[in-house]
């Protein structure tokens, strides 16, 4: 599966939105208009998903899926 | 103080979600209290309440929503919108600005806070949900309530023991006779049915242990009782001024027109034995109700179903009805289906309202033999009075009394 798509599964089962609501290029705050708590579990669960460290300031409420996407990979590349 | 209109009525509870099922079923005397099966609580001393199954089925909450809320929460967001569809509000016409939300509470959401505790010994903290801060603390319902209909007024959560609703009922009212709201959200919630809160509530002591009877476990004022039996629910109504009501083309359900209340000052669990304070309180709300003892029809009792504090309930309304008291119609209904603690004062004066409107007095369950005699009990099954004005008690731990006049 590739990393955007990895990505977008793990936010659908954790905050429990519908996948076509969750759109590649837009925030999660326009797409989805998640709130701050959501973003503090949604980091926690992208770090468990990807074995990755990602800290509030890599992404955010105005990260998309495509910028979620670059950090992991290139984090799981390093 | 003026009177202030309920217009819309919102009952999520073990006896039936919506008013009309919730009627039904009290007016035909029947329990609901049952042997717990969400979890294994067998070990307990008490093991049996009032539950309500499948809350889904009644909600339309989104899963996303769910997920970052207590059942406390949930049982307020339901009861919040049969209310409002029961007004015929719709909030969006509303100005947020005054509109306010007053609920009680007693113990707050445990079902979350359980089981992220759980999980904070055994994952460490990266295993606690974010959302517990915000789900687990008593005033967590009056939060959700808001941000779900974006209600921006002055607003509060009374927590007061089992007196916590009523309080903020009479609350809201004082706060409507200001002017300064134009509606109000007010009652309370309360879901206890879970095993640390089922322990606390254990450990108090109070609870009835006839788990091999539990329909027939929960007996306020009579010989045989050992304690209430716990149930879970909410019950919120919407409050307006009579005048709003009036220019919506709205026929108010009934009035709030009085309330009081007082402290015992005596214990830090227990209520006086005189009563002298509960009867003070009584004094107070009818003077604030501009109404005299022989106007009251109905009172609706607080029967904790312990000796202390059953027996000075009485004693402080023969004190104040004197000769009379043998004539009022009183009863205590939540021996149908639990204490709802927090909840209990809001859903009480709901029964009473329902009570007013069928000219129905429901029944206490299981008095079968009163331990204090010269008391209009009504029991084995309602029995038709016209009542136009009534006394709804409530009570909390510590001696908390509180008293509303609702009228016709």
């Amino acid at each position: 599966m590739e990393m955007k798509a990895k990505v977008k599964e793990v936010l659908v089962n954790l905050l429990k939105v519908k996948p076509e609501e969750l759109k590649d290029g837009v925030s999660l705050e326009e797409s989805i208009g998640v709130d701050s708590t959501e973003m503090v579990e949604s980091v926690i669960a992208l770090e468990k998903a990807f074995g990755v460290k990602l800290s509030p300031k890599e992404i955010s409420k105005s990260s998309s899926i495509d910028d979620i996407a670059k950090i992991i990979s290139s984090k799981i590349s390093v | 103080m003026d009177k202030i209109a309920i217009t819309g009525i919102g009952i999520v509870s073990p006896s039936g979600i919506n008013k009309r099922q919730f009627w039904a079923n009290i007016k035909s005397g029947r329990s609901f209290v049952k042997e717990i099966t969400r979890f294994d609580a067998s070990k307990y001393p008490s093991h049996i309440a009032g539950q309500i199954d499948e809350l889904n089925k009644y909600s339309n909450i989104s899963e996303r929503l769910l997920k970052k809320i207590d059942a406390f929460s949930h049982m307020a967001l339901i009861a919040s919108e049969l209310a409002l569809q029961d007004a015929g509000i719709d909030i969006k016409n509303e100005d947020p600005n005054l509109v306010g939300i007053f609920l009680g509470n007693a113990i707050g959401g445990w079902l979350y806070a359980e089981t992220e505790l759980r999980d904070l010994y055994i994952e460490g903290r990266e295993g606690v949900s974010p959302y517990m801060a915000s789900a687990w603390f008593p005033a967590a319902p009056q939060g959700q309530v808001s941000i779900y209909y974006g209600i921006k007024g002055f607003s509060k959560t009374v927590v007061a023991d089992r007196a916590g609703s009523l309080m903020a009922l009479g609350y809201g009212a004082k706060v409507l006779n200001k002017n300064k709201l134009n509606m109000i959200l007010a009652g309370g919630m309360e879901a206890p049915v879970s095993p640390y809160a089922l322990l606390c509530c254990n450990t108090y002591g109070a609870l009835s242990k006839n788990n091999s009877q539990p329909q027939e476990a929960y007996k306020p004022f009579d010989k045989k009782r050992d304690g209430f039996v716990i149930g879970e629910g909410a019950g919120i109504v919407v409050m307006e001024s009579v005048q709003r009501a009036s220019k919506r083309g709205v026929k108010p359900l009934a009035y709030i027109s009085g309330y009081s209340t007082s402290c015992d000052g005596i214990d830090r669990i227990n209520c006086a034995s005189d009563g002298v304070e509960l009867a003070r309180a009584i004094k107070l709300a009818l003077a604030d109700a501009k109404t005299n003892i022989d106007e009251i029809d109905y009172i609706s009792l607080d029967g904790a179903a312990i000796n202390l504090w059953d027996d000075s309930e009485l004693q402080a309304i023969k004190s104040i009805f004197g000769a009379r008291t043998k004539d009022i119609p009183m009863s205590c209904p939540k021996s149908m289906f639990g204490n709802l603690l927090g909840a209990s004062g809001a859903v009480d004066m709901i029964t009473t309202i329902l009570a007013m409107e069928h000219s129905l007095v429901p029944v206490t369950l299981n008095l079968d033999e009163p331990s204090m005699k010269g008391f209009n009990y009504i029991t084995k099954e309602a029995k038709e009075y016209k009542i136009d004005k009534a006394l709804v008690i409530s009570r909390g731990r510590g001696g908390i009394n509180s008293v509303l006049v609702v009228e016709k």
